[in-house]
């Protein structure tokens, strides 16, 4: 399906929750806003009663701000050119006594309020609590009722005060409510009504349902250029205008505009923007505000990239974007702390966490994951990067696949109680691009680096070369980072080289591959080295130290490492004797043709990663290796979650 | 039959623009071609003026994947723009058309031979089609090779049913219609088990009409009987 109809489908599936605020994990509130309404930050709230008097007026506070208005297609993209909301607005609008108050202004705002609200109010959809606001606003003494309640400030001259001086008895902390509220003067304020009328709940018009019907009605009725829809395919009324503010607040960019008349997007085959497409009001209000709303509510966003992901029956979908570790829930990852557990339970972790997203309902109907980013090249014009429905079945398969196939032991997350946790699986493609490009990599670079990965993980594509290579060369320069950042693009890359091979984190002792064989050398020369400087002594291991150029001339670079190890194995007297003869068994497995200087394949780090496990963990009840796995703990400790 | 051709078309990507995103110029393709795409491609492999090629049916052998490409389109009123334009990729269609003669061209009723035309269609889709085919848009090539309709697997062929909502169907241009009038049409676009069938575009119900034109006239200015070429060129020698 289109992607606005698939949009406006979404919109119409959740109509029982329209105009209903949720609150974000950051305490961000979020909603799904009804046609012809959007939000506002409102900072003064004023109440009247039936007859249309004010009874009280209050500073909102800061996190109550947010108010779902009416708006008409004008108002909703007006700029510099004054356009009235239809209920709620500005001070320069709503206040028949601005300009007494503020001095002139542009246009007539007050009049082009006032008359389009009585055109509602005179309409057959009109609602009594609305005409209390216009028998109010029309008496035109909203800001001397608000300065007489104390809500504004004037000066001596009877003016507005632009800023607050604070007087020579006043503390700091006494400055009036409203300008903390405000960022600019006070004669920016927005004001929103309440009609408190006995024996009816609800009074705030900006969260009564039968206000925002009647509204919707009464604009629906004003909306008399019909066209066909090019997404309903209905003979509807037309959007002559789209919406922006899609991805935040302050972001002007619309997915469908049409200013262009001279670059030659349409021209030529049409004449007018209107040839070339028109969509429907209403499909073009549902769609946009349900995008909104989804991206409010579950979208990633990186640099202005979206990332999103939704499903037809159940919104949430576990994200492509995301490591194994998130995949499940809080309360399960106690069980994970110990960090002991075997692959083979991960693997039915992740299943089972997937499996929780399947839908067992009804067989017949479709289920549908739709993925969908959006970027903005330049100011102003938003474009879909990347659009995909599929079934949800096969969606989770892929999700599944990808954490099956592209897993590796990683030790950098941390749980809620801040330990650091241990998991099996993919990592989020959001680390990818740091193991990749190290950790200063921009926000650029990151995003678009999450966009490749998207065919990898969704198409099971392999992933691209360059990716894989770099990170393989930034794991091998151990060198040049911090313990945990090596150790977290290790585990990154090994999960990326093992995508490819499918060697496995346990350690395989059958393979004569050359370079998984070199790695596993490399571990041994490691973790002898280690035991024999003690845990007091933190400096790199000979191994570690020429890591880099192992890699890139094996031959030559291990009978340096094997020089230097002599004093240590000599240091260690008996101690060393289970290492010896592991090099030897594992020497033994090299041809004799492979000792050369040919350089290794990313392999050799899975052949690393998995003897130096091995030799740590199937030695765990032999003291001296328990201390050092205890101290490679610690080490990973320090790291950050990052 | 005797009208009908059968090919497979192919390419690394294709944009047939979705015309809402068209309008500011960051293209975003529809997911599957669109009738007029594929009646392009038809008309690249081989055309004549007597000839109208109705497309049948389309089945979409490769997964629908998109992928985004930025892109600095010229500004016409001077200096560059830059946009994104996001792609089908890794395409492949087998589609199945058929012609018919032209009704609305009463001056080329001597050129109505139906065997000839086919054999000539035929023997075009054989060496690829006569002029080069693209994809939706002149940057993405395709590639076209002879091919039994319904042949090999498709990505889609255990889905049932996939609904692609409303989407464009094609303009109808003056020189098919015998009206002068420019029309775009609608549809509404589902798949079948990876297979789109697609109505006539006299069976289309959304037609909009968006400005008007008229036919383009063939005479004997801007046409020459191959008879008289080849007597230009061999004079009066009999062809063995």
């Amino acid at each position: 399906m289109s992607w606005l109809a698939n949009l406006s489908r979404t919109y119409d599936d959740h109509a029982k929750v329209v105009g209903q605020f949720e609150m974000k994990k950051n305490g961000k509130e979020y909603a799904l806003i009804p046609i012809s309404h959007t939000t506002q930050t409102a900072h003064i709230e004023v109440h009247l009663n039936g007859k249309g008097d004010i009874v009280n007026a209050k500073v909102v506070e800061k996190n109550d701000g947010s108010t779902i208005i009416p708006c008409t297609e004008a108002s909703a993209s007006r700029t510099s050119a004054p356009v009235p909301y239809p209920l709620f607005d500005k001070l320069s609008y709503v206040a028949g006594d601005y300009t007494q108050f503020c001095g002139e202004v542009k246009g007539t705002p007050y009049q082009d309020y006032l008359n389009q609200l009585k055109a509602w109010c005179e309409s057959p959809f009109s609602h009594p609590r609305v005409q209390s606001v216009l028998h109010y606003v029309s008496k035109g003494t909203l800001i001397a009722d608000l300065v007489n309640r104390g809500i504004l400030y004037v000066d001596s001259q009877g003016k507005l005060l632009e800023k607050w001086i604070a007087g020579p008895g006043d503390q700091e902390g006494k400055k009036p409510d409203i300008f903390n509220v405000i960022a600019a003067d006070q004669s920016g304020a927005f004001v929103r009504f309440a009609v408190d009328i006995p024996g009816e709940p609800e009074s705030r018009l900006w969260r009564d349902a039968s206000v925002q019907q009647s509204f919707i009605h009464f604009y629906e009725m004003s909306l008399q250029d019909k066209d066909i829809c090019f997404v309903t395919g209905d003979y509807l009324p037309v959007a002559d205008k789209h919406a922006s503010r899609i991805r935040h607040s302050g972001d002007k960019s619309k997915l469908i505009s049409a200013n262009d008349s001279s670059g030659f997007t349409y021209r030529g085959r049409f004449r007018t923007s209107r040839d070339a497409a028109v969509v429907s009001y209403e499909a073009s209000q549902k769609g946009h505000n349900a995008l909104k709303w989804l991206i409010d509510r579950q979208g990633t966003t990186i640099d202005g990239k979206v990332f999103l992901v939704w499903g037809s029956t159940s919104l949430d979908m576990p994200e492509p974007q995301e490591d194994a570790f998130s995949l499940w829930d809080e309360d399960d990852e106690e069980a994970f702390a110990g960090g002991d557990t075997t692959h083979k339970e991960f693997a039915l972790q992740i299943r089972k966490a997937i499996g929780g997203y399947r839908y067992d309902g009804e067989y017949n109907s479709k289920h549908e994951v739709t993925l969908m980013t959006l970027d903005a090249a330049t100011p102003g014009r938003m474009s879909i990067m990347y659009y995909r429905s599929l079934d949800q079945n096969e969606y989770l398969d892929r999700i599944l696949a990808w954490h099956e196939s592209c897993y590796w032991l990683h030790r950098y997350r941390k749980n809620k109680n801040d330990k650091p946790v241990s998991f099996v699986g993919a990592p989020a493609t959001k680390d990818i691009a740091f193991a990749a490009y190290g950790p200063r990599a921009s926000d650029k670079v990151v995003k678009g680096l999450m966009e490749r990965m998207l065919p990898c993980i969704i198409d099971e594509r392999p992933i691209p070369l360059d990716i894989v290579r770099s990170s393989i060369q930034r794991a091998s320069n151990p060198v040049g980072m911090e313990n945990w950042e090596w150790e977290k693009t290790l585990s990154i890359t090994c999960a990326l080289v093992n995508k490819k091979e499918g060697y496995g984190v346990s350690l395989n002792t059958e393979t004569t591959d050359r370079s998984y064989v070199f790695g596993r050398m490399l571990a041994i020369a490691d973790v002898l080295e280690r035991s024999a400087l003690g845990k007091e002594e933190k400096r790199a291991t000979n191994a570690i130290r020429y890591m880099n150029a192992f890699a890139q001339r094996p031959g030559r670079t291990w009978s340096i490492i094997q020089s230097n190890l002599q004093p240590y194995q000599a240091r260690m007297g008996t101690g060393a004797r289970y290492y010896n003869s592991l090099l030897d068994e594992v020497g033994d497995k090299l041809q004799l043709e492979d000792f050369t200087d040919k350089p290794l394949t990313g392999l050799y780090l899975l052949g690393f990663y998995s003897q130096r496990n091995d030799l740590y963990t199937s030695r765990k009840d032999k003291e001296a290796a328990a201390t050092f796995d205890k101290d490679d703990e610690n080490q990973l400790n320090e790291q950050g979650d990052n | 039959m005797r009208n009908q051709i059968e090919f497979e078309v192919s390419g690394k990507y294709a944009l047939f623009t979705d015309p809402l995103t068209k309008l500011g110029g960051e293209k975003f393709s529809y997911q599957i071609p669109t009738y007029q795409a594929l009646k392009g491609i038809v008309e690249s492999i081989y055309w004549k003026p007597t000839l109208t090629w109705i497309v049948d049916e389309v089945r979409i052998m490769n997964p629908i994947q998109t992928e985004s490409k930025g892109m600095r389109p010229i500004e016409y009123s001077g200096g560059n723009t830059l946009a994104y334009y996001t792609y089908l990729r890794d395409v492949r269609y087998q589609v199945k058309a058929h012609f018919i003669f032209n009704p609305h061209r009463e001056d080329l009723v001597h050129d109505q031979n139906e065997h000839k035309h086919h054999n000539i269609a035929k023997r075009a889709v054989q060496v690829g089609g006569r002029r080069d085919i693209f994809l939706g848009t002149r940057e993405c090539q395709g590639y076209v090779e002879p091919c039994q309709f319904g042949e090999d697997d498709s990505f889609y062929d255990r889905i049932g049913e996939l609904d692609f909502g409303t989407m464009l169907h094609g303009i109808s241009y003056p020189d098919e219609t015998g009206s002068n009038e420019r029309e775009v049409r609608l549809w509404k676009a589902k798949m079948q088990h990876g297979v789109i069938q697609f109505i006539r575009p006299d069976e289309c119900t959304l037609v909009r009409k968006v400005g008007e034109g008229t036919a383009k006239i063939f005479d004997a200015g801007n046409m020459q009987s191959v008879d008289d070429l080849h007597s230009e060129w061999f004079g009066n020698e009999v062809s063995e």
